[in-house]
């Protein structure tokens, strides 16, 4: 065990915390996008006709659209320095990882908003909260998935522990710097849940707080708790 | 009556006529057909153009060479960017083809014109008659000797080289199976990479390489020798970086127009003899600190008094071959290359299939999307079982059952889906030998397992669900699962989607599939956005197949747990 320890270099969980601040700033960008560019649609998917039609085809491809194939079309295709509306980007790998978690994003936010918006109009603010802990879940999905920065080389949590790995020409080693690895996204995911679980909580605790609508209700079959 | 003395004399005198007159006629052929060295050649090109001046001057179609000594200069085209073989300081040019275009400009008397030329237009630039020779760290192949006219010896001998971190462990092909490796786009050596397993991961300019080698984007780079000779000077790089393998050289010729340079290519080719062999070329090499391996051996090639001969440079036993680039076209290739063209004049869109027009590439597509829907059958069979296992006992009434799944279950939705595959690649590499198969059955192994156990764990709560309620009561335990299954299906289906999704991922640890397979061909063909686009197409149009197919399964759960009997 000594001799795996002393393969590692002392900064190594440093770098790896500052990896995984790279991957908390990647899902944070593309949730954002997707809530700017998923409300049109989530909105549209309430209409009939020709706008309800579009915006469930928007979503649909939203959905089929895999983030890993457009991470590599964005990164052979595109050309690295753009210029749009007479100003000039430079496409860096971290923004190409947050593009290709867009779609995602877009369509996460458009169907579980206008789920929302259907329970708000049907007098049910509670299953309408349910947005914002759907939300923080999409949230952890988009963490999980920044990790895929890792094959264009973002420097991201896994991308440190996968070039530490390399330099483990045993096996056993490779799995145990694996399995830390697991363990600190376990926590910081695990840490996530429960409390966007405690968000849920609170919110659903406050809107029944106030609720005039429905005075009798029982909390405890609501909700699993009293 | 003769004494036996002169008997003997009458003998000897004749005998030794005989001796001189078979010794002349012995000897006087050979010194008639022996080699003229390369030095009296060149002298006599030089000085049979030198006799046409002025007059040959003013003539049109005449050799290069004539126009050269005429004009008084050469107009030498080089790099102006690559270390230690022609950089441009200022206005001061330096590097080993400097040296070169120097050498060559003295020994023909005249002055040298330096023009900057870059890998797109050196060869474009003697055609149309810019510069009247190349020496401009350009590969002889066989596709290139359709160009333009190369000067045979070769002047200098590239490889490719893999570099990584001193400390990185990697000294044989085995290593760099499953290995991810930056390259350029369109290096002839990119096929031989990924034929050993490497993952490819491509980049415009070799200047990228570097700069991503320097900030970790890439672990490994690969590219020519010579290239990497300006930064392996530079002590703080040699003190970090090594050169771990090299393979596929390609032999640099000095480059002429294919009109009107017979006499010009010959004497070049002359000079080079003799600088090989007087050991010019080597000591400029190692003024301008580059390896010089292959020069100390054409030193030897050109020293042997078979090569040191004026007709040396025409000897298949001293030149060295051009690398032979050319690919086998498919049977389609022209049709497919009609079909770019119609495309391009007809409706001004211009595409191109590399992956259609050689055969190389062909089998590389057609492997890659058979690996790519074996990819996507696997992982959906795989999250399927996965889920139904999953769901059954983290659904089950036994504690003991339920907690390691639970346990199982936390550390699998804890895992990113890339750390999932390389984990499942490493184990995969332990248990068997790394090969297609072995990392297909991993991939699905990866991918079915995390959205799976996802999917697993909406099941167990839809059981759960239906265990309390009252109308529930009475059903078996069969009859539960099944409405918990069926109740859980709009999950299973994300989660089956999910995992075709993921597929592509697996192209991470190297596994043959239909990303893989087009970034290898982009590799050497040097197409992208074509390639690229019809890859997003393709995945989309699979990814909404199986959304429809996961609503089939979706009718298909529910008709099966309305039929269950109680």
């Amino acid at each position: 065990m000594n001799a795996f320890f002393a393969q590692l270099p002392p900064g190594l969980l440093l770098q790896v915390l500052a990896g995984m601040a790279v991957n908390l700033q990647i899902a944070c960008l593309a949730l954002v996008i997707g809530l700017a560019l998923g409300a049109p649609p989530a909105f549209g998917r309430l209409h009939q006709g020709v706008l309800g039609a579009i915006s469930a085809g928007i979503v649909g491809l939203m959905r089929a659209t895999p983030t890993f194939v457009v991470m590599f079309f964005l990164l052979n295709v595109i050309p690295p320095h753009i210029r749009l509306f007479g100003m000039s980007f430079t496409l860096s790998g971290t923004m190409i990882v947050v593009i290709s978690l867009v779609p995602y994003s877009v369509y996460y936010v458009a169907e579980s908003g206008a789920e929302s918006i259907k329970q708000l109009r049907l007098n049910s603010p509670l299953a309408a909260l349910l947005f914002l802990p759907n939300l923080a879940r999409a949230f952890f999905v988009l963490v999980m998935a920044s990790s895929s920065g890792a094959a264009i080389g973002v420097h991201e949590s896994i991308t440190t522990i996968l070039r530490q790995a390399e330099r483990m020409p045993v096996a056993g080693d490779r799995l145990a710097l694996f399995a830390m690895g697991a363990l600190l996204f376990g926590i910081t995911l695990q840490t996530g849940f429960v409390l966007v679980d405690l968000l849920r909580r609170y919110l659903a605790d406050l809107v029944t707080r106030r609720a005039t609508v429905i005075p009798m209700v029982d909390r405890k079959e609501l909700y699993g708790y009293e | 009556m003769p004494t036996p003395r002169s008997g003997v004399a009458s003998v000897v005198g004749p005998l030794i006529w005989l001796v001189i007159v078979l010794a002349a006629i012995d000897t006087s052929p050979a010194r008639a057909e022996e080699p003229e060295p390369p030095d009296g050649a060149l002298t006599q090109i030089l000085d049979g153009v030198h006799a046409e001046m002025p007059v040959g001057c003013s003539k049109s179609d005449v050799d290069r060479l004539l126009r050269v000594l005429c004009a008084g200069h050469i107009r030498i085209g080089v790099r102006s960017d690559y270390p230690q073989f022609a950089e441009l300081d200022g206005t001061h040019w330096r590097g080993y083809e400097i040296d070169l275009a120097r050498a060559i400009a003295r020994r023909l008397g005249v002055d040298v014109d330096f023009v900057a030329v870059t890998p797109v237009n050196r060869i474009a630039l003697i055609g149309v008659d810019r510069i009247d020779l190349a020496i401009a760290s350009i590969g002889d192949n066989t596709q290139r000797d359709e160009q333009a006219r190369f000067v045979r010896p070769h002047y200098y001998e590239s490889e490719t080289i893999l570099v990584g971190a001193r400390d990185l462990p990697l000294s044989s092909w085995q290593g760099a199976e499953g290995k991810t490796i930056c390259v350029t786009v369109g290096n002839g050596s990119n096929a031989e990479l990924w034929s050993h397993g490497a993952r490819l991961m491509l980049f415009g300019e070799p200047s990228q390489l570097l700069d991503g080698l320097r900030d970790g984007t890439c672990s490994m780079v690969a590219q020519d020798n010579s290239f990497f000779a300006g930064s392996f000077a530079q002590p703080d790089f040699a003190g970090s970086y090594a050169a771990k393998l090299s393979f596929a050289p390609v032999p640099w010729g000095m480059v002429v127009a294919l009109d009107d340079t017979k006499d010009l290519a010959h004497a070049l080719a002359l000079m080079t003899q003799i600088f090989h062999r007087d050991g010019v070329l080597l000591q400029m090499a190692k003024a301008n600190r580059i390896a010089v391996g292959f020069l100390e051996q054409q030193e030897t090639v050109w020293r042997r008094p078979d090569c040191n001969t004026a007709r040396g440079s025409n000897d298949p036993a001293c030149i060295l071959p051009p690398l032979n680039a050319e690919l086998q076209p498919t049977a389609f290739a022209d049709r497919v290359s009609a079909v770019e063209t119609w495309l391009a004049t007809a409706i001004g869109l211009k595409i191109s299939l590399p992956m259609l027009e050689t055969a190389a590439a062909w089998a590389r597509l057609q492997s890659g999307i058979m690996n790519s829907l074996i990819l996507v059958a696997g992982a959906l069979s795989g999250t399927l079982a996965v889920a139904l296992v999953f769901g059954a006992l983290l659904g089950s009434r036994t504690k003991v059952v339920q907690w390691p799944m639970r346990m199982l279950l936390i550390a699998l939705q804890s895992t990113p889906p890339v750390m999932a595959l390389v984990i499942a690649a490493t184990i995969a590499d332990v248990v068997g030998h790394y090969s297609s198969t072995t990392l297909i059955v991993a991939a699905i192994a990866a991918l079915g397992l995390i959205n799976g156990a996802n999917a697993g764990q909406a099941i167990s709560e839809a059981i759960m669900t239906h265990r309390v309620e009252p109308i529930s009561r009475n059903l078996s335990e069969l009859a539960i699962f099944t409405r918990g299954v069926e109740r859980a299906a709009k999950q299973i289906e994300a989660f089956l989607i999910n995992a075709v999704k993921g597929t592509p991922i697996a192209s991470f640890i190297g596994t043959p599939e239909l990303l893989n397979a087009l970034t290898d061909i982009s590799s050497f063909s040097s197409e992208r956005a074509t390639t690229y686009w019809l890859l997003l197409v393709f995945y989309i149009v699979i990814i909404m197949l199986v959304v429809w197919l996961c609503a089939g399964l979706r009718w298909f759960f529910h008709r099966l747990s309305m039929s269950m009997p109680a």
